[in-house]
């Protein structure tokens, strides 16, 4: 049984919802009444994705900005519903998208990693169990019963790292997030997600960071304008991805 | 509905975490604590008594005890749906950043809104038993009005949650609705007060059926008529069922609405 299964899978969203954010009455009546609505804008975010991770393989994600990497993500982690094809997970998917997964600003840190652990598939009581060890993990024990508004970009992404890593996940989705970490501690994760990759679990890790994809996944894959642009070894995806960001640079 | 159910029953760590925090959240760093969740209708019920009973000479006796077996469920009902329309905005960095089942976010300002109203109950029936309102055998009916109202609640709650998402609006409208709504429900005032030719269209509001009952069970010492809550059983099953249908047919765009 795969880990991850993707078929086709494309994702639009409405260019309307994008500019506006949202619907007002007045903008609903002046659509209900003017006769040449404007035909719906759409921005394909990803067009006919196919990827099967089995498990226990690491996927690098690379691409430009804007090229669908979070949006993928988003559907593997069952966030976004695709428009058209089929995703489909095997186990306990915990996701780390951009800083701090899910963290409410208002709750502190301590409510956050309750609130995370139960949605990530824990009950209370096994939460309570790791709750020390999530804590020590992220290095934040004096301000763990303040808001998490309060928090530095480094604290919040190592409490949202810790907590999860230490729910133990079947798939580990990871969104950009080692970018703000200082070097002990992305040393850490990586130690941790070292750990994970022995144990068979699977990860998918969107980067920026070519090297570290390189060096540490098995597998990777080359996003274009929501496209799978290659597919293969780290390397050859890598040369394919500096190969192209070269032509646009020539060009553009 | 079920399937509404079966979710709660899964989320239940969940939902107790958040409406505890939302409990905790309104006090925290207020002086007076729990005693503002008191404090508010205790001036409505000044103001409302002294135009209704005073000014416009309305003839209860113990006018404050009808009004305030009235108004403390009609609050409930107003702030879980106030709350409520904008609880899946407030909560955009849990829904957009992780699986959270965002139907537990207005259940929780339905539960938290509820478990205010039972707070102040005791103090409710001291209140009515020191204005020498006798308390008695129709009070076993209160269980099932707070239920039916918890339904109701629950269920318009989702609707408005799910629409305000992508109609901001609502969110506005609601409180002016709210405001139009308290007036046109007998709250305040008896339905018997309302002319007889208009009565049986004042009570088509489901609210102004619930709001009878309690006054009946709270104020008048008798039992609720049962046909009209009976009516409003069924409505509210019908209200559950449509805000799960809408729930998980919208639940997938809020991610990206936020």
């Amino acid at each position: 049984m795969d880990a991850v299964v993707l078929e086709r899978v494309s994702k639009r969203f409405r260019k309307v919802v994008l500019r506006s954010g949202y619907t007002t009455l007045k903008t609903a009546l002046t659509h209900l009444w003017s006769t040449n609505l404007p035909p719906a804008e759409y921005l394909d975010a990803l067009t006919d994705v196919s990827l099967v991770i089995p498990p226990g393989a690491t996927v690098g994600l690379v691409g430009r900005n804007g090229s669908g990497k979070s949006t993928l993500i988003r559907i593997i982690a069952g966030i976004y519903s695709p428009d058209g094809g089929r995703a489909v997970t095997q186990g306990r998917v915990s996701t780390l998208i951009e800083l701090g997964a899910g963290f409410h600003p208002e709750f502190t840190g301590r409510e956050n990693v309750y609130i995370n652990g139960i949605i990530l598939g824990l009950t209370k009581k096994e939460i309570h169990r790791r709750f020390d060890e999530i804590v020590a993990f992220a290095e934040i024990e004096p301000f763990i019963d303040a808001p998490v508004r309060t928090y530095s970009s480094g604290m919040y992404m190592r409490l949202g790292f810790s907590v999860a890593v230490h729910v133990d996940p079947d798939i580990l989705l990871v969104d950009e997030v080692l970018a703000v970490g200082d070097e002990t501690f992305v040393g850490r994760c990586l130690d941790k997600m070292n750990d994970f990759k022995k144990q068979g679990k699977t990860i998918v890790l969107a980067s920026h960071d070519l090297a570290l994809v390189e060096r540490w996944c098995d597998r990777a894959l080359l996003l274009e304008r929501g496209r799978v642009a290659a597919h293969g070894l780290p390397a050859d995806v890598i040369a394919a991805y500096r190969r192209s960001t070269a032509g646009a640079g020539a060009s553009g | 509905m079920l399937d509404l159910g079966r979710a709660l029953y899964r989320h239940r760590e969940l939902i107790g975490i958040l409406v505890a925090k939302q409990l905790k959240l309104r006090y925290r760093g207020t002086v007076l604590g729990f005693l503002w969740t008191l404090l508010n209708p205790l001036l409505l019920m000044l103001v409302y008594t002294l135009v209704f009973a005073v000014y416009f000479r309305i003839d209860l006796p113990a006018y404050p005890a009808f009004l305030f077996s009235g108004l403390l469920p009609w609050l409930w009902f107003s702030s879980s749906l106030q709350q409520g329309a904008t609880s899946i905005l407030d909560g955009t960095s849990l829904v957009t950043r992780s699986q959270f089942p965002a139907e537990v976010l207005p259940v929780v300002c339905v539960v938290a809104n509820a478990a205010n109203f039972l707070l102040t109950l005791p103090m409710l029936f001291a209140f009515l038993l020191a204005l020498g309102v006798p308390l008695g055998p129709p009070l076993v009916a209160l269980p099932l009005l707070i239920a039916l109202e918890g339904a109701l609640a629950l269920g318009v709650a989702l609707i408005v949650a799910a629409v305000n998402v992508h109609f901001r609006d609502l969110q506005h409208i609601i409180v002016h609705l709210l405001t139009v709504l308290q007036f046109l429900t007998p709250v305040f005032y008896p339905a018997t007060l309302i002319p007889e030719g208009l009565r049986p269209w004042a009570l088509l509001n489901p609210l102004a059926v619930l709001m009878t009952a309690f006054h009946d069970v709270l104020y008048w010492n008798r039992f609720p008529s049962w046909p009209p809550l009976l009516a409003l059983f069924a409505l509210a099953c019908v209200v559950l069922s449509l805000a799960t249908a809408m729930f998980g047919r919208y639940k997938q765009t809020f991610a990206e609405a936020l």
